[in-house]
């Protein structure tokens, strides 16, 4: 067979116009498809959502509910308090490191350069991969809710306002996160090893966020204290909290100046981040070690 | 060429030298050391990781109460001591589970575990080797972690005695973890996926071992299930010495410490038999260096 034969076989008549769309969605259900294939890990990890709900129960029978007022949240018991704090930070660190945690794997298993040689542009890849990652982490940030108020019977307050309210603070926790995620993922592109910069944001995010303690009790250390009010998600808790313990909305003026703060965060880190990974992405394809690991 | 004399180049002059246990379980360190130093930076995250972890604890148990500390017997140092006694207890067993699972999942998957089976390297001096460089680290770590709650305030009760007998505790709980780590090894031998068996007892035993909490505070049921548990006998023990001054001389540290000999006495058997099983099995499918 003559070559040109060959490739009039492979040629396509019609260029191909998918539309952005359509990539996001052919990402997202190609990775949530691998997803639902680890049914044991999903398995094995809703069961610790409960263990650790359970834990935090029995932790919180130690505690002094006059001292968890000081957060000024009102007289709320601490597994209220507590409750919030643990599902908005396993939330939020999920989402980060999905991204990340996903890249890797496309990296070891060698299917990454696949994707970067087709048409499928990055962007859609990391829309695709981050929408799997909001739903799969909404899941357990769903079952700690629902352990939560309907097995512990935890008083959140729920009823629409609320819950709408809540989503939306949600939404901005991420998005204002979202660039340190991108910038975390490319580094990985191009360094390799791990993620150690989600890593570090989730430990001190935790401990940084005020999720088990109220932040008050932070201020005999004032740089402790002026780094815990300079992450976003400090007043991502802040509103979730003033939401399900207060029963506040976002437009309340007690959350307005939190929902102000998430915007910047957002607007700034998220170009950041796009062009971190850009770099990241160009970095290997330019030294040629997309497959590598 | 000549057969015969292909062999007689590539065949050893000079037989094997029986090389003493202590030398490759110190090759094994060093190489295992070089390698830990090269990921400096995940060191560096790694101690901020544990210090954060427990300065967390310090902030919590600001807003405890020592009651139920106190009741439960644990008379000095208040939550905080009792919190980090099991924060840095549970690491370290955590340590010596996942120790050996994890050094045979990265040889494996490096593609190394082959290799070095095939030298004269006896399988339980590989297994040696590869668990005691994690226990130098852990051992480090625990140090650590309790220099940094005496740093924030962690109150000790410390007699000779009661150090002594804490040795001893800590003997007995890594003796009793390395069995779960030894079986669960065995299983990944076998199933080379992840591990549920180290996943479900590390889970099971920080809710109903009492690592945040007293046992009085769970429901009798968990409190039952938690007497299945050596870290459940390890931390009593431990916190009796460290919080109260027990030694072996009081009643209460004896019984935890023969119901830790009494699980170790039958865990041996069981983990050692699972783990020859999953070995044997691999070996006879060829699989031993694929992950």
């Amino acid at each position: 067979m003559k070559v040109e034969d060959l490739i009039n076989i492979f040629r396509e008549n019609e260029t191909r116009v998918s539309s952005e769309l359509t990539h996001v969605w052919a990402v997202f259900w190609a990775n949530f498809k691998i997803f639902l294939s680890y049914k044991t890990w999903v398995i094995m990890e809703t069961i610790s959502t409960i263990a650790s709900v359970a834990m935090y129960s029995f932790m919180g029978l130690q505690v002094d509910v006059k001292r968890v007022a000081l957060a000024g949240y009102g007289e709320v018991d601490w597994l209220s308090f507590a409750l919030v704090g643990v599902a908005t930070a396993n939330y939020l660190w999920m989402c980060i490191s999905r991204l990340s945690h996903s890249l890797q794997h496309e990296v070891r298993e060698g299917t990454l350069e696949p994707i970067i040689t087709s048409l499928i542009n990055m962007r859609s890849y990391i829309i695709g991969q981050s929408i799997r990652g909001f739903l799969v982490s909404g899941y357990f940030m769903l079952g700690v809710m629902v352990v939560g108020l309907l097995i512990l019977k935890v008083p959140l307050v729920i009823n629409f306002g609320t819950l709408l309210s809540f989503v939306a603070i949600i939404l901005l926790m991420v998005f204002s996160y979202a660039g340190i995620g991108m910038m975390a993922a490319g580094l990985i592109l191009v360094y390799k090893k791990g993620d150690p910069l989600t890593f570090l944001f989730a430990s001190l995010t935790e401990f940084l966020g005020g999720v088990l303690f109220p932040l008050k009790y932070l201020e005999s250390f004032p740089v402790l204290y002026a780094l815990a009010w300079l992450m976003p998600y400090t007043y991502a808790l802040d509103a979730a909290r003033r939401i399900l313990l207060n029963g506040v909305i976002l437009v309340s003026p007690s959350v307005l100046p939190d929902v102000v703060v998430l915007i910047i965060y957002a607007v700034i880190f998220i170009p950041i981040g796009l062009r971190v990974f850009k770099w990241g992405v160009n970095r290997i394809r330019f030294e040629g070690t997309v497959a590598t690991y | 060429m000549d057969t015969n004399k292909l062999i007689e180049i590539i065949s050893e002059e000079v037989p094997r030298r029986k090389i003493p246990i202590h030398q490759i379980v110190l090759s094994f360190i060093v190489r295992d050391a070089k390698i830990w130093w090269t990921y400096k930076f995940w060191l560096l995250l790694d101690i901020s990781g544990i210090i954060l972890f427990v300065v967390t604890y310090y902030l919590f148990s600001l807003i405890t109460t020592a009651q139920q500390i106190q009741e439960a017997g644990y008379m000095v140092g208040g939550y905080f001591t009792f919190a980090l006694i099991g924060i840095a207890f549970q690491e370290y067993v955590h340590f010596a589970v996942q120790s050996i699972n994890e050094s045979i999942r990265e040889e494996q998957w490096n593609g190394t575990m082959e290799t070095i089976l095939s030298t004269v390297t006896d399988f339980k001096i590989f297994l040696l080797g590869e668990v005691c460089f994690s226990f130098i680290v852990s051992s480090a770590v625990l140090l650590m972690s309790l220099l940094v709650g005496l740093a924030l305030g962690a109150k000790f009760y410390v007699t000779p005695f009661s150090i002594l007998t804490t040795v001893i505790l800590t003997i007995l709980l890594i003796a009793s973890h390395m069995d779960i780590g030894i079986l669960s090894a065995g299983i990944i031998m076998k199933i080379k996926q992840g591990n549920p068996v180290t996943w479900a007892f590390s889970w099971i035993s920080q809710l109903v071992s009492g690592v945040f909490y007293p046992l009085g505070l769970l429901p009798w049921y968990l409190e039952w299930i938690g007497r299945a548990f050596p870290l459940t006998y390890s931390l009593d023990g431990i916190r009796l010495c460290l919080q109260s001054g027990k030694d072996l001389t009081s009643p209460v540290i004896l019984s935890d410490i023969i119901s830790l000999i009494i699980f170790v006495v039958i865990a041996t058997p069981i983990a050692l038999y699972v783990f020859k099983i999953g070995y044997d099995a691999a070996r006879r499918d060829g699989s031993l260096g694929q992950y």
